[in-house]
């Protein structure tokens, strides 16, 4: 039997082959057959989902939270030290000096990253700014969003702080983080469907172990977690969904 | 056992006694020092049924100026200011213990007198269909709504003290 491991579609390109390590380690070290699935939109992966065809995911945060509590998905794993934080830049000329300098009716780029678009829009209310006063700018790409901040065709634009300090350091140089979220309690999470929970035990204790040996560490490096996995309770996991559910509205 | 009284941190710091929902009291002292909210930062506890403090982050411990083994096992209203009127207490917790998320505007008192403002969110920690505990995750507030919520507040604790 060969299950489907999905990876969220919110990772950094340069990640790619990192993801394709990791799923044939885990597959040599546990002995399941596992079939990589790497949408490349969040309609994609709701399509696999809907199908039923995603039996362990690594998700994002607000993902999971309706996996876990609507689907039954079991957490069982998470990255160490990585959280998921979101950075506000603007261009590095622009007279925006912090988030309250902005005002309602600025165009900010952003992606179809809705994580991303929450806790931003969340590090906006200081300003009086809400989802409705702001013109949103649907880019494909985080290096789009910089190249629009750059050019100032939009006040601000949105990143996922990885995916911001991975810019290049040219395109870096022209923008100017106004804020950066510290939240630390929230990140992607590792779930298992249901009709996969017998196969936990021994997934859990390949992910794990990774990070005991040299082999393993190298997928850890591509994968630019470093620190490797930890296990993630049910309790963890159900605090992280309430953590988010305060962050809806 | 209630919280100790504070001591005063300078002799311009206003004293209030507070009297809270379990029964005891004690003497807080507050200052005009506001201190600013921790940009980017969320500030994230938790308590049981009861309001005891049963889980706090980073931020929470930094901006209430208490050590971490001071605030667990602690009652949430130790950062209770004497600004705040009681309704809004009233308020959250009747919302809360419905199952409800409770949203609101908060100044907070910190262990030297001196206060921070948060939009505070609330919710039941709801496990097998039963409320277990409650989650506060406290925002950077806008300074308008903070200057509304503070008139409001500063009416209602008038009506508070008017003889009924």
């Amino acid at each position: 039997m060969t299950l489907n491991f999905l990876i969220a579609p919110d990772f950094s390109p340069e990640r790619f082959a990192g993801w394709h390590m990791l799923n044939t380690a885990l597959q040599k070290r546990s002995g399941i057959q596992l079939h990589l699935l790497t949408p490349t939109s969040a309609a994609e992966q709701a399509a696999f989902l809907a199908e039923g065809k995603a039996d362990i995911v690594y998700a994002n945060p607000f993902d999971a939270a309706d996996m876990v509590r609507a689907l039954g998905y079991l957490p069982f794993a998470r990255p160490v030290n990585r959280s998921d934080e979101m950075v506000i830049a603007c261009a590095a000329a622009s007279p925006v000096q912090k988030v309250e300098d902005l005002k309602s009716g600025c165009r900010i780029a952003v992606t179809d990253n809705k994580d991303i678009k929450l806790i931003g829009q969340r590090l906006l209310e200081p300003a009086d700014i809400g989802p409705a006063d702001i013109q949103w700018v649907i880019v494909d790409s985080y290096q789009a969003a910089a190249r629009m901040a750059i050019k100032r065709d939009v006040d601000a634009a949105f990143f996922l702080a990885d995916s911001f300090a991975s810019l290049s350091r040219m395109t870096r140089s022209q923008i100017r983080p106004l804020v950066e979220s510290a939240i630390h309690d929230i990140s992607h999470v590792v779930l298992a469907h249901p009709h996969s929970a017998q196969h936990l035990p021994a997934l859990g204790a390949a992910l794990l172990a990774l990070h005991g040996d040299e082999f393993g560490q190298s997928v850890l490096d591509a994968l630019g977690m470093a620190d490797g996995f930890e296990p993630l309770s049910q309790e963890d996991a159900e605090f992280m969904i309430d953590l988010m559910d305060t962050l809806l509205d | 056992m209630g919280l100790p009284d504070m001591i005063s941190p300078s002799p311009q710091a206003r004293p209030a006694r507070l009297t809270y929902t379990d029964g005891t009291a004690r003497t807080v002292f507050c200052t005009a020092v506001e201190m600013p909210f921790p940009e980017g930062s969320l500030i994230v506890s938790r308590t049981d049924l009861q309001g005891v403090i049963t889980h706090a982050n980073q931020a929470f411990v930094e901006m209430s100026g208490y050590e971490r083994e001071a605030l667990i096992g602690a009652p949430q209203h130790i950062l209770r200011h004497p600004d705040m009127p009681k309704a809004a207490f009233k308020d959250l917790w009747d919302t809360v213990s419905q199952g409800k998320k409770w949203h609101g505007y908060v100044k907070n008192l910190r262990k030297d007198g001196s206060y921070y403002w948060v939009y505070a969110s609330v919710v039941p920690n709801v496990r097998g269909g039963v409320i277990t505990g409650y989650t506060s995750v406290r925002r950077k507030p806008s300074r308008t709504r903070v200057a509304e919520a503070a008139a409001l507040y500063e009416k209602c604790i008038l009506q508070e003290a008017a003889p009924s």
